[in-house]
This record gives C-alpha cells, sequence and structure tokens, in this order.
C-alpha cells in the first residue's frame, strides 16, 4: 500500500513539473532582463525583477493589447450566443421531429464535424467576398459560428433527446408554442449541455487562429490574442525580453479566468459530453 | 409515440393542419442553423472540390479546368509526400499516447480531493492557454539559445539541437503536440469515469479483484464507448494539427515539420497556389472522414463485446 502511494505521489510530481515548468518560466522570466533570462532563465535574477519588459510590450505599437483582448472577448461572447440562439431550437426541432427530412438535416449539420476548418477557409474567402463581409468582424463571427454549429448541434441534440416528451405535451396543453416550449420548458433544463458547449466554443474561439488571421488578414488592422501575439513575437524570436512579456500579457486574462472557473470550465465539458 | 396515444380524438383534417404548422415552425426553428453550415461549410466544401481541379492564383477568374493534375502532382510532391508522412506520425504516436496518459492520469485523479483538482487544472491548462502561445513558449525553451540550452551552456555542457537538427526537431515537435493535447483526454476519461457503477467496482473487489485486474476486466470495458470518443477525437485533432508547429518551428529545420496543413496553407497563399492547395484540401478531408469510420467501426466490435 505504501509502495503504491509512493508511486502515485512519484507521478503526481512529475506531471506537476511537466505541466509547470513551462509556465513558471513565462511569469518569471517576463520580469526579468535580456542578461537573467539567458544567464539564469530558472533562477535568481542577479538584476532583480523589472517591469520594463511588460511595460515596453503593454504599450507597443506591434500588439495592442487591450484592443486584441477587445476584439477576442467580443468575439468569444457573439459567437457563442449566436450559437446558443441558431443551434437550440434547431436542436429541439430536429430531437423531436419524427420525418426523415430531420435526419437528413442533420447528417449534413454533423459532417461539419469533420471538416478541418483549415481545409474550406480558401473556399470561404469566396464565400464572404460575394457577401461583402471578406475582412470584416461580422464575416468572421458567421464563419466562426458556423465551425460551432456541429458540436453544439450534437451535443444539444442528444441532450434534448434525453429529455421526456411529456413535458412538451403539458406545455403544448397550457397553450405555449413549439418555440416557446422550448426556451422556457426544455432550454432551462439544457444547462449541463450548454455548458459543455459554451467551454468548448469558447476556447475554440479564443485560441483561433488561422481563420482571425486569414478572414481579417493584416490589412485590416484588427487582430486578436492570437494573430497579435504572433505578430508581435514572430519577428523578434530571439529577444526574449520581447517573446516572455508579451506571451504573459496574452495569456494573463485567461490564466486567470481559468483558475477562476476551472470548477465551472472542466465540470462544464464533462457535464454534457457524458450524455453524448 | 405520444401522439398515437394521444387520446383526443380529432378530426383527420385538423391534425394534418397541427402538423402541417408543425413542420413550418420547425422549419423557421432549423433554418438558421442550417443555412449558416450550408453558406460556410457545405458550398465551401463543393467550391474546394470544384477549385482542386482548376490551377487558380487567386486572381484569374474564371479559374482555368486542368482535370486531375492537382491530384497527380500531389502524391508525387516530396514537400506533400513528407508532410503526410509526418503528420501519419504524429496522428499515430500522438493517439496512442494521448490516449494512454489521458486514462492513467485520468485513474490516477479520479477520487475527489484537492490534490487531485489541483492536478486536474494542471494537466487541462494546455488546452486553454491555445496552441500558438504554447508554440512560442516551448520554442523559447528549447531554442539554441532557450532556457534549457542556457543552463546546458551557464554548466559547460554542449547545447542539444532540440529545434534545430531534423530528426530532435520532429520527436521534440511530437512531444510538444502530446504535452498540450492530452489534457482534453484526461477530461474526457475523467468524465467517463464517473459515470461508473459503484457496485461493479465493489462486487470486483468482494470477488478478490486486484485493482490492476479490475482496471481491465471492469473499467475498461465499461469505458469502450469512452475510449472510442477519445480515439476518435485525438486522430482527428492531431491530423489537423498546424498552429502549434507555426509557433513551435515554423516548419523548419528545411521544413521537415511541415504538416499537412501547415502546407496547404503555405501552398495556398505564399505561393498562391490556390488550386493545388485546394486539392490537398479535399485529400485531407478524405483521409480524415475515412479515418474516422475506420476508428468508429474497429471500436464497434469491442464496444459491442461489452454489451454481450
Amino acid at each position: 500500500m505504501t509502495a503504491r502511494r509512493t508511486l502515485r505521489g512519484l507521478a503526481f510530481a512529475l506531471i506537476g513539473v511537466a505541466m509547470l515548468a513551462p509556465l513558471y518560466l513565462l511569469v518569471t522570466n517576463a520580469f526579468k532582463t535580456q542578461q537573467d533570462i539567458v544567464g539564469s532563465p530558472f533562477g535568481w535574477p542577479d538584476d532583480g525583477f523589472t517591469l520594463d519588459n511588460l511595460w515596453r510590450a503593454a504599450t507597443s505599437t506591434d500588439f495592442n493589447v487591450v484592443g486584441a483582448y477587445g476584439t477576442t472577448a467580443l468575439l468569444v461572447i457573439v459567437v457563442n450566443v449566436l450559437s446558443v440562439l441558431v443551434a437550440g431550437p434547431a436542436s429541439y426541432a430536429i430531437a423531436r421531429g419524427v420525418r426523415r427530412g430531420h435526419r437528413i438535416v442533420l447528417l449534413v449539420m454533423l459532417a461539419g464535424l469533420f471538416i478541418p476548418s483549415q481545409a474550406i477557409v480558401i473556399p470561404v474567402i469566396y464565400v464572404l467576398k460575394t457577401l461583402g463581409l471578406m475582412g470584416t468582424l461580422p464575416g468572421l463571427v458567421l464563419f466562426q459560428t458556423a465551425l460551432t454549429i456541429p458540436t453544439t448541434l450534437f451535443l444539444f441534440t442528444a441532450f434534448v433527446q434525453s429529455i421526456p416528451r411529456e413535458l412538451d405535451e403539458a406545455a403544448r396543453i397550457d397553450g405555449a408554442s413549439r418555440l416557446g416550449t422550448f426556451w422556457r420548458v426544455i432550454f432551462p433544463l439544457m444547462r449541463p449541455a450548454v455548458a459543455t458547449a459554451v467551454v468548448l466554443n469558447a476556447v475554440g474561439v479564443w485560441s483561433d487562429f488561422v481563420n482571425p488571421r486569414i478572414i481579417l488578414g493584416p490589412g485590416s488592422g484588427i487582430y486578436t490574442v492570437t494573430t497579435g501575439v504572433y505578430s508581435a513575437i514572430s519577428k523578434y524570436s530571439t529577444d526574449f525580453t520581447i517573446v516572455y512579456s508579451n506571451m504573459l500579457l496574452a495569456v494573463a486574462p485567461v490564466i486567470i479566468f481559468y483558475v477562476l472557473l476551472q470548477k465551472r470550465i472542466i465540470g462544464g465539458l464533462t457535464s454534457g459530453a457524458v450524455k453524448g | 409515440m405520444a401522439s398515437a396515444s394521444s387520446p383526443a380524438p380529432a378530426t383527420s383534417s385538423r391534425r394534418r393542419r397541427a402538423a402541417r404548422t408543425d413542420l413550418a415552425t420547425d422549419m423557421v426553428m432549423i433554418a438558421p442553423a442550417f443555412a449558416l453550415v450550408v453558406a460556410f461549410v457545405i458550398i465551401p466544401i463543393g467550391i474546394a472540390l470544384y477549385l482542386s481541379f482548376t490551377d487558380w492564383d487567386g486572381f484569374t477568374i474564371p479559374p482555368d479546368w486542368i482535370g486531375a493534375h492537382n491530384y497527380l502532382r500531389l502524391f508525387q510532391d516530396p514537400d506533400v509526400l513528407r508532410a503526410a508522412a509526418f503528420t501519419a506520425v504524429i496522428a499515430v504516436v500522438g493517439t496512442i499516447a494521448c490516449n494512454a496518459l489521458g486514462l492513467g492520469i485520468a485513474v490516477l485523479l479520479n477520487r475527489n480531493s484537492r490534490v487531485n483538482t489541483l492536478m486536474r487544472v494542471l494537466v487541462f491548462s494546455p488546452y486553454v492557454i491555445g496552441p500558438i502561445i504554447l508554440g512560442f513558449l516551448w520554442s523559447s525553451i528549447l531554442g539554441s539559445n532557450g532556457a534549457i540550452n542556457s543552463v546546458l551552456t551557464n554548466l559547460g555542457a554542449e547545447r542539444l539541437p532540440f529545434l534545430a537538427d531534423p530528426t530532435w526537431a520532429m520527436v521534440t515537435t511530437i512531444l510538444v503536440i502530446i504535452w498540450a493535447s492530452f489534457g482534453v483526454n484526461v477530461v474526457l476519461y475523467l468524465a467517463g469515469l464517473q459515470t461508473l457503477d459503484d457496485s461493479l467496482l465493489e462486487a470486483a473487489v468482494i470477488d478478490g479483484a486486484s485493482p490492476w485486474q479490475t482496471f481491465w476486466r471492469v473499467k475498461l470495458p465499461v469505458l469502450a464507448p469512452t475510449v472510442t470518443l477519445n480515439v476518435v477525437l485525438a486522430a482527428i485533432g492531431l491530423l489537423r494539427v498546424y498552429e502549434i508547429v507555426l509557433a513551435l518551428t515554423a516548419g523548419g529545420p528545411a521544413g521537415t515539420t511541415q504538416t499537412v496543413v501547415f502546407n496547404i496553407l503555405t501552398t495556398s497563399f505564399s505561393r498562391s497556389q490556390l488550386g493545388y492547395g485546394a486539392a490537398q484540401s479535399v485529400v485531407l478531408m478524405v483521409v480524415i472522414i475515412t479515418v474516422t469510420v475506420v476508428l468508429t467501426q474497429l471500436r464497434r466490435r469491442s464496444e459491442e463485446a461489452v454489451s454481450a
């Protein structure tokens, strides 16, 4: 028994170090001079800690952190709201539908599960140009929302199917319309599935790089956190005072968010996944 | 079912009218989602198919039809073949490693305790940070002037070519990808373990099964659907890996760590061969769908073995 406990402790220590060491370097080196980053990347800096790098990164014109965070936050919120608004009623109609058409529509939309977005981004440029939305935030929002629908619909449909139909009947007898039944009776019960979808979609939009890079393009001057940090770092990848400070600025809000909401994020991811 | 057993003796015409309005509402409820998917997924797949038979450069309209030339070309293109081989290795090694780590660590972390919660948060953190930043982070750790090589030089040792030598770089890239990916599998396996019926485990213990036997004979078979989900998700995700490689190695040294998606995007945008890029995209889509179908079919057998 003690041998097993020692083994488990060893495994934990190993995993802990493997996961934490990179983050430790990321945080501490953002406050060191180039000399100290190279001289003692893991240790205490000779020159002490400094805020200069962070200040320079935060005020640099290469990467407008606040603007980029604004754009990313806007995308995350709008895409998530749209996705739930659009996929929610659709999943209800499909899950309760009895016709063959319902299954066909579901299958067509689930096809998107297997399509790598990077493989269709070139033709999407075509579509967006036709709609006059290429290089704009609405264009990116529509594409990102469309990309979230297959997964969201998959989770939602499976979840609605687990809700007894008697609830619909009761609402109908009370005179509720189908849409009303969905939003007032069914949707409130779907919290676990919504939580899972929101976590997945939020992380998907936050870490999306290819789509904002190609659809917004460097010409638009609109950057998300990922495209902004990429253009700020890739040019100066040997200047560690720029690299570490920009990385810290880019991840600090997300890490804080993650640590504060870890229970909901990890729990949310598992709650709806179990049913599906 | 429910409507058939409903006691209301409605006339058939009224019932038909109700069904018709139901269908109309259904269409209204489905239309927005369907329209988005059609406009931004289904039609683009069609356009990609069309473009793959042209030599479109992004400007000339209409693009020149060149038949199957792009497809014949990509099977002889050393860049494409190298990227395909490297991506295949990433997908196979990564899927196995992510699932072994995912399941193993999930079993370790299954019971709720403070330490386990902390470990879960740590293991899942790469997923939240995202591939671009993780790629840059590891490149500043493993680069020729990175943190580890700084320590080695300070100790008077030789630098290690983690990202500078082709073989080293390929191994490093795969390891970093695994490091960044397995956390999702841990969480999904944890979700699966939580559905496990305690009475099954108790029965196993009463029957005198060792923890090792319980794992292989009880937990793993019950987890069969979760294993399928994890294997398929890992494989699909790894076949399209791109961002982390871009930030870690930028495809180097000498293009040895380029993945399929990396090559598609370079072909399409840096070299303006959008038709050729589209052909590679189509092949990638076909591969992903095939892999999904094959894996699901293979796994169905072990899932049926459980329910039998």
